[in-house]
């Protein structure tokens, strides 16, 4: 289902993921391509009676509202068939499902957006331009039966497929994005197909944000999270959609959604904003989706890193990252989204390793433990020595798929090797880029540093420099790097409140100093060896040991 | 002026109204006022770049003004976050290209090249535009010096603050409640009260083990 799809994207343009063009006659018409691809399926396709047993259970389910039973439908049927049947070819389509469970408008909608998921993840050969198309419509159509009712629709959905759901929309807009973008692989008539005014608001950002804001405003859920916040009942402001549990899932999500949009674009104070009165360190009602948490900690600590606030970021990723270690057991069972979460957690190690790179300090053993055995040390080491070209590679690798806001302007003369797509993400690694050459001397300073209390500023001068005879030149420049030392150490550290923009300036990192005259006094953090989880790793051994020998029958 | 500005443009960032291009030339008056007034509101002037984004036609006098005003709000971080909604060809237009030169220099503290940099006839006239452009880079200026010294040369201070004159660098060490002491030397701050080891020690409570003790038996 959705899992890899990232990863699987790219490559599937390769092996021909729009190529039918060469040989299926498209004629340009959405309306007489979609008759065109009935009559393809509907010559080969039979229902297996398995799958049509599915078809009537969880539509039954989904209109009596029987909670258990969609999700055992949704989480262990659906993926079981989609192996059996469907593996790499798409569910049945809209027309055959509607003869086995009958003119059920909601029900349709449902499917076919586990259709859409389906066709994007394991089927990049049958998504053409026109299925997007009839993606998005989709969505639409379940946007308008939800929001546009006047009393709550009458659905319940487990929160798992309504993360899910909203997290694939998400995606959906980034791949037809990146779809988009590519310019050089497309036809000019699929050009101007993707550009023309009627498909203008096809997977349109503004679109986008619409939507989310709708779901966000329709549940009430900033009030309810604010009220829930400061320790009140979130049913008293909820309102009557926002009571619903469909709506104040769809809203939180939504809000999550909005978080990942606005990082995606670049916009890392609006992605913070966004999740105000969210501990997201907190457990809630809200936070039992293990891949809601992950991803939601994933964006905010990327924001944090962008915005220079390491000790919110190192905090951020390290209680995820624990969380992950203790629970990893939960997520193997179900594949489809282990790949998503395993991908996550990788890419915020590396975060987290950037991070402790610009921003020693101390963090939980279990996770240093860990950035040591998957030698991610080596990359710290070579970070630490200034090297540029690592710090890029492990930023490229964690940072999550840029976007354009707008298409790319189409005047004729455009390139052909075009790609858009790589701007946004090279500007946003110039950004990240910028800053690391800012903090470039300041691991050697702190090298230095660590073996002193108190070093006169000359000394220093010459071990940065010892081939030559030191200047006061020398000195002039090193005092600069001191002055921006203390001032990167120096960030907004988020301490309480509802807002994670709020904080206070300090200075987190393990070593600090100031300067007296020409002598530099160093103050370090000195962590005494820990003896109590050694000493509990033993005590539980021996005890086992004693219980093997006990249980042995002589 | 800037107050009830405030106001008007904060009900308009609430929701998605934000996105709205007729909302521009609102926005666009509103970080002009910024700059006459002194006034700073780092929200309203994202949403400006965010609008720029989503349109993809954008005033360069306009984002000049909101890059110089997020300069003056170091050491938050304000002028990372508007370099973010920009994007690679903006960040090579002159003078956005300056601008980001002279952010560079602040950010590597510096600050003596920052202030020969602002010489630059061109660069003076673009931040004469922002009312109080200079002290608002001294107050960084200060800020770093507070947390790094404690004590510093008169002369060096000087230089920092862009070689201000006597009089004024008798304002600014007023100002931030240093001292000037002998031997031309200035008197910031006792550091080490602030600035001390730490050590972190292992704290077991009995409450973390009385499990484990109690099944040692």
């Amino acid at each position: 289902m959705y899992s890899g799809s990232y990863d699987d994207y790219e490559g599937s343009y390769d092996r021909g993921g729009y190529n039918e063009y060469d040989y299926e006659p498209h004629s340009g018409d959405p309306q007489a391509d979609l008759e065109y691809d009935h009559r393809m399926h509907s010559g080969y396709a039979r229902i297996p009676d398995t799958v049509k047993n599915f078809l009537g259970f969880l539509c039954n389910a989904i209109n009596e509202g029987q909670l258990f039973e969609i999700q055992n439908l949704y989480e262990n049927t659906f993926p079981k068939l989609t192996e059996q049947f469907y593996d790499k070819t798409p569910w049945p389509e809209e027309a055959e499902v509607r003869q086995v469970v009958g003119e059920d408008q909601l029900f349709l909608i449902l499917y076919k957006e586990l259709y859409f998921r389906h066709l994007y993840a394991r089927c990049p050969n049958n998504l053409n331009l026109q299925a997007r198309y009839n993606s998005f419509n989709n969505y639409c159509d379940l946007l308008n039966c939800i929001l546009g009712a006047d009393r709550p629709v009458n659905l319940v959905l487990p929160d798992q497929w309504l993360w899910e759901l909203i997290d694939e929309f998400i995606y959906q807009f980034q791949s037809f994005s990146q779809y988009r973008a590519r310019l050089a692989k497309r036809s000019r008539e699929e050009i101007e197909e993707t550009t023309s005014s009627k498909n203008y608001k096809i997977w349109n950002v503004l679109c986008m944000l619409n939507a989310l804001h709708s779901l966000v405003d329709k549940s009430n859920i900033k009030k309810q999270l604010e009220v829930y916040a400061s320790g009140g009942d979130p049913d008293s402001v909820a309102g009557e959609f926002g009571r619903h549990s469909l709506y104040k899932m769809l809203g939180y999500f939504s809000l999550v959604a909005l978080l990942r949009l606005h990082s995606l674009l670049g916009d890392y104070y609006q992605a913070i904003k966004v999740l105000e009165n969210i501990e997201i360190h907190k457990k809630s009602q809200y936070s039992h989706i293990p891949a809601c948490q992950i991803s939601t900690s994933y964006y905010v600590g990327f924001a944090y890193m962008m915005m220079r606030r390491y000790s919110d970021a190192i905090r951020t990723f390290s209680s995820i990252l624990l969380y992950i270690q203790r629970t990893k057991q939960l997520f193997q069972s179900r594949t489809y989204q282990n790949d998503q979460i395993n991908k996550q957690t990788e890419q915020m190690y590396h975060l987290l390793a950037i991070c402790l790179v610009l921003h020693p300090q101390c963090i939980d053993d279990s996770i240093q433990q860990h950035l040591r055995e998957k030698n991610y040390h080596e990359k710290m080491f070579k970070m630490q020595c200034g090297d540029l070209s690592e710090f890029e590679a492990c930023f490229q690798f964690a940072c999550p798929k840029f976007l354009l806001a707008h298409p790319p302007s189409l005047t004729g003369n455009t390139p052909a090797e075009a790609d858009y797509m790589k701007d946004a993400t090279k500007h946003q690694t110039e950004v990240f880029m910028d800053e690391v050459i800012q903090q470039k001397m300041l691991p050697t300073i702190r090298s230095y540093l660590k073996l002193y209390t108190t070093l006169p500023l000359y000394k220093l001068a010459t071990f940065m420099n010892p081939s030559s005879q030191t200047t006061e030149k020398d000195c002039a420049a090193l005092r600069t790097h001191l002055l921006c030392f203390k001032h990167k150490m120096k960030n907004v550290v988020w301490t309480k409140g509802t807002s994670g923009l709020e904080g206070s300036f300090q200075s987190g990192s393990e070593l600090d100093f100031y300067i007296d005259h020409d002598m530099i006094h160093i103050a370090d953090t000195k962590v005494a060896n820990r003896y109590g989880d050694f000493f509990i790793r033993k005590i539980l051994k021996f005890e086992e040991l004693n219980h093997k020998l006990h249980s042995i029958k002589l | 002026m800037v107050e009830s500005m405030r106001q008007t443009v904060a009900a308009f960032l609430q929701g998605v109204d934000r996105y709205n291009p007729n909302n521009i030339r609102d926005l666009e008056n509103y970080v002009i006022l910024q700059s006459q007034e002194n006034a700073y509101d780092l929200e309203a002037n994202l949403a400006v770049l965010k609008l720029y984004q989503f349109n993809d036609n954008y005033k360069i006098d306009i984002t000049c003004q909101v890059l110089l005003k997020a300069l003056t709000n170091l050491p938050h971080t304000d002028f990372i976050l508007c370099k973010c909604l920009l994007n690679h060809e903006k960040c090579n237009e002159s003078p956005i290209k300056e601008i980001i030169n002279l952010a560079d220099l602040l950010e590597s503290c510096e600050f003596q090249l920052f202030w020969q940099l602002l010489q630059d006839r061109k660069m003076q006239e673009l931040c004469s535009r922002i009312v109080g452009f200079q002290d608002s880079i001294r107050k960084f200026v200060c800020h770093v010096v507070g947390i790094t010294f404690q004590t510093i040369q008169k002369s060096l201070l000087t230089q920092l603050l862009g070689g201000v004159d006597d009089n004024t660098l008798k304002h600014w060490v007023q100002k931030y409640g240093w001292k000037e002491i002998e031997d031309d030397m200035i008197f910031i701050a006792n550091q080490d009260e602030n600035i001390k080891t730490k050590n972190i020690t292992e704290k077991i409570d009995f409450d973390s083990v009385a499990g484990i003790m109690a099944s040692c038996t």
